[in-house]
């Protein structure tokens, strides 16, 4: 038996860190080599020396925080090695150039599965399963009370949210990168043919995923001056940040919603403010974080990001996989 | 015209905020379905279906025993999403994917008439095949209304006010006919419906209708430099604002809410109808301590409002007394456009008749307000701090020249509120939320020093902002020394400035004493909790404002 010390990789100050490699992965503070999975900015902190991640997740990152870092990038399924480590990355399916990494060391494999949801995505590659040893999943949605509709009928129950209100100007809040550009994606395949504003950041990020080869439906960048009547019967995509605030003085006959997973529960739909709730995410739920736990063969199951106290339990008892803590 | 037309108006009116477009809803709800399922929209909308088929515990132990889900979890997202209903139709959304359509379109009618009371005649295991076959037959956004009834706890963020005012506008029938033709034992059927929405208004429905009410002001520093003699001074009740009808013969009693409650308070009507004249009265409903002639705590009358046909020994332990403030009506006159100092003579003259001519005693029932007359402001002010000693919040302030119009109309009647009591005391335990709240830490316990001991005196879980809310929690949840249960006990580090209403000493408490409404309404981040206040500073209080306690 292993000691915890001895992992391949731990937790050191709040981050996952492989100290055989000196090598950081979605570190919260500035190290010198850092590993991204994605480009939200709760994976990603200014000032590391060398990142290094997927060519379209390096990107994203450019268009956010602008040119002058240093990141080296990598083809999905591209091996590199680091102080005789190999590496690589592969697809989560949770945004655009999102990815798991897998570490692979003296015959033992590692895989960190970076935030991922198994639904598809018309945005991002599919999620793709890889066999590991060792799994550090992330488990934000880990009850099984998370259970995700077709994405295409979230985005019909949007679509007759609209039209059912032809004379209000429906606010829709999302995050800024790929859950936009998912939701649009979505939307432009229902019955809704009316206006699509963006805000200046989502609309940014929909340039950038066109650029990359995706196809996204065409938004026009909403203006702060828009004459009120305009905007009826049109939908406005804004990030959650502009829900609070003074922002929404600039428009009249409102209806708002927010699209994220925990508008699942009611509790929380009427807690958050807004009118409506539509319960898409970009993470797995329940039963994705259990697919994927299953499928990767795992023998030691590591979780993160989320309250993993019932998920592990669960394990243990119905599937006999022993979850392991780190130790902080 | 189904269950499943009734799960969208309550998706609806759960995510619209705009009472105007709530309305618009409900009148395209009523006018798209059939009469009888309307009766049974109505019939759950209004609160009516409270029957309790099987409890939560009981959903939760049945879904756990037909899908082999270990009960730990299920509790475990119960914490969650703080509603069995709900928890269980979240749940089923991963195990109910083969759909057998046979109920798909169950009309509400026959699930509320027949599907749901024909479960109380089976046997327990008979029972758990049903709701397991109904469960696996309905479409799944009909689960969270189907278990909601099933549990008994189907509400909606409507009042029964909305309701009545969408029935009211579509049908053009004025919204006071309408509540009345509700009160009672509304039984769902076409008739009861066809009844509700008849254009032809009888005598009776017609003489129940009370006038608008008046409502009162936050007090404005502009009334100081009126003259004192221009106003009516009352102490302000925390009872329930009502007009007392009388026409006719017939007696009703209407809530600022449009709510008839004739059937909580019989007594009431019963004594009021031997009065000879017809009268509308206004006034305030209260549960009387007739010991002291002060009102008792709201809490006692909280009994009484929501018991219909109270038994005789319910109306002996709460007594109630109806306490008129005004005169709109009498003998089929109007005379709220009369000045108030002379309502009030014509209120004192018809009360002295009727206390003497009606054969029964209804003075042990029905009293006019005392009028308080201040000789200037600092008096008047003396007086509001004295509100706390009878139980009332203070004063209301009227006009001497006013009349009756409606509606909370500016500079006639103000409402000169007693400041609260306040401690700073610290925080110690904490415990999760239920409904809307649920999955954060929002139920507080707080405590003052005694000695270098934090003894706990109070809690509360009102007061703070939603952002403070979930700051907060997050303090909780990295500052808990022990769990028990849903409870952590917490790092003594932060002070609450606590308001109340009322203190006294109390032999049940371990501090010795007890509050009322304690509520949060600062977070003192600004102190250590060496600066909370303690228990003495609580006593000091209690001495302050009831000087009677310690005489003894
Ligand atoms: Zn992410
Ligand atoms: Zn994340």
């Amino acid at each position: 038996m292993r000691t915890k010390k001895e992992y391949l990789i731990r937790y050191k100050d709040g981050n996952l860190y492989c100290e055989l490699a000196d090598i950081w992965i979605d570190p919260s503070k500035p190290v010198k080599k850092a590993l991204i999975t994605h480009a939200h900015f709760d994976h990603f902190t200014f000032g590391c020396e060398e990142y290094i991640s997927t060519k379209e997740t390096a990107i994203l990152l450019k268009e956010r925080v602008g040119d002058n870092i240093k990141i080296k990038t990598f083809e999905y399924g591209e091996e590199f090695k680091i102080n005789g480590i190999n590496i690589s990355f592969h697809p989560s399916g949770h945004i655009l150039g999102s990815s798991q990494i897998r570490f692979i060391f003296a015959e033992e494999k590692w895989l960190i599965s970076g935030d991922f949801k198994l639904q598809k995505d018309q945005t991002c590659k599919q999620y793709e399963i890889v066999k590991t040893d060792y799994l550090i999943s992330e488990c934000t949605f880990g009850l099984p009370i998370f259970k995700w509709d077709e994405s295409n009928k979230i985005a019909n129950d949007i679509s007759k949210w609209i039209t059912n209100s032809p004379e209000k100007t429906s606010l829709l809040f999302c995050y800024s990168l790929g859950k936009a550009q998912r939701l649009l994606n979505e939307i432009s395949q229902t019955n809704f043919k009316g206006n699509i504003y963006s805000h200046g950041s989502i609309h940014k990020m929909n340039n950038s995923y066109r650029k990359l080869g995706i196809d996204i439906k065409d938004t026009i960048k909403i203006e702060n001056k828009k004459k009120i009547d305009e905007l009826k019967g049109s939908l406005i995509l804004l990030p959650p940040s502009l829900s609070k605030g003074s922002y929404l003085k600039n428009f009249k006959n409102i209806q708002t919603a927010f699209a994220s997973g925990w508008m699942s529960i009611r509790a929380l739909r009427k807690r958050s403010g807004y009118d409506k709730g539509f319960a898409i995410s970009d993470h797995a739920d329940w039963d994705g974080i259990l697919e994927v736990v299953k499928k990767s063969e795992a023998k030691n199951v590591f979780f993160h990001h989320g309250d993993s106290e019932a998920l592990s339990k669960y394990l243990l008892e119905k599937e006999s996989i022993n979850v392991l803590l780190f130790s902080k | 015209m189904s269950l499943k037309k009734f799960s969208e108006l309550f998706g609806d009116l759960d995510s619209i905020n705009s009472t105007n477009n709530k309305i618009e809803v409900l009148k395209n709800y009523f006018l798209s379905n059939d009469p009888i399922d309307n009766s049974w929209a109505i019939y759950l909308l209004t609160g009516k279906s409270n029957k309790r088929f099987i409890s939560g515990r009981y959903l939760k132990n049945l879904f756990s025993q037909i899908y082999e889900y270990p009960q730990w979890l299920i509790d475990t997202c119960y914490l969650k999403v703080g509603d069995s209903a709900e928890v269980i139709s979240l749940l089923l959304k991963n195990k109910t994917n083969s759909r057998k359509k046979k109920l798909s379109n169950i009309s509400l009618n026959e699930l509320l008439s027949e599907t749901i009371p024909a479960l109380s005649k089976l046997n327990e295991e008979e029972k758990n095949l049903e709701i397991k076959n109904i469960w696996e037959t309905l479409p799944e956004d009909n689960h969270l209304v189907f278990n909601k009834i099933l549990t008994g706890t189907f509400r909606v963020g409507v009042s029964i006010g909305l309701i009545t005012k969408s029935i009211s506008k579509l049908f053009n029938i004025e919204q006071e006919i309408i509540s009345h033709r509700l009160m009672g034992d509304f039984k769902p059927s076409i008739d009861s419906y066809e009844f509700l929405i008849n254009k032809n208004i009888n005598l009776q429905e017609l003489n129940s209708k009370p006038f608008p009410f008046l409502l009162a002001n936050t007090i404005e520093d502009k009334i100081f430099k009126n003259s004192i003699n221009d106003f009516q001074f009352e102490w302000k009740y925390d009872g329930i604002r009502m007009q007392l009808i009388k026409r006719s013969g017939n007696v009703s009693l209407w809530t600022r809410g449009q709510e008839l409650v004739n059937e909580s308070f019989p007594e009431l009507v019963e004594k009021m109808s031997h009065i000879k004249d017809d009268f509308v009265l206004d006034g305030e409903l209260l549960v009387w301590n007739f010991k002291e002639q002060i009102a008792f705590d709201f809490s006692l009358l909280q009994k009484r409002i929501n018991r219909k046909s109270p038994t005789r020994s319910i109306q002996i332990k709460y007594p109630i007394i109806f306490i008129a403030y005004d005169l709109l009506e009498i003998n089929g006159r109007d005379i709220r456009e009369i000045k108030l100092e002379n309502r009030r003579i014509e209120l004192e003259k018809y009360f002295s008749k009727w206390q003497i001519k009606t054969e029964n005693n209804i003075s042990d029932i029905f009293k006019i307000c005392d009028l308080i007359f201040p000789k200037d402001w600092p008096d008047a002010l003396t007086y509001k701090e004295k509100s706390r000693e009878n139980n009332t919040e203070g004063l209301i302030i009227k006009k001497k020249t006013s009349i009756y119009s409606s509606g909370r109309k500016k500079g006639i009647w103000w409402k000169y509120k007693v400041d609260p009591m306040q401690l700073d005391a610290v925080l110690i335990y904490a415990k999760g939320g239920s409904g809307r709240r649920a999955g954060l830490y929002t139920d507080y316990s707080f405590a003052l020093w005694k000695d270098k001991e934090l003894i706990k005196f109070a809690s509360a879980y009102s007061g703070l902002t939603n952002i403070e809310i979930k700051e907060l929690d997050k303090w909780i949840r990295k500052n808990t020394i022990e769990k028990f249960g849903p409870v952590r006990s917490l790092k003594p580090e932060m002070v609450f400035e606590i308001s109340f209403e009322k203190i006294q000493i109390s032999k049940r408490h371990k501090s010795g004493i007890a509050v009322r409404f304690p509520r949060i309404t600062k977070w003192r981040k600004d102190k250590k909790i060496n600066d909370a206040d303690s228990l003495e500073n609580a006593y000091e209080l209690i001495k302050k404002y009831h000087e009677k306690y310690h005489e003894k």
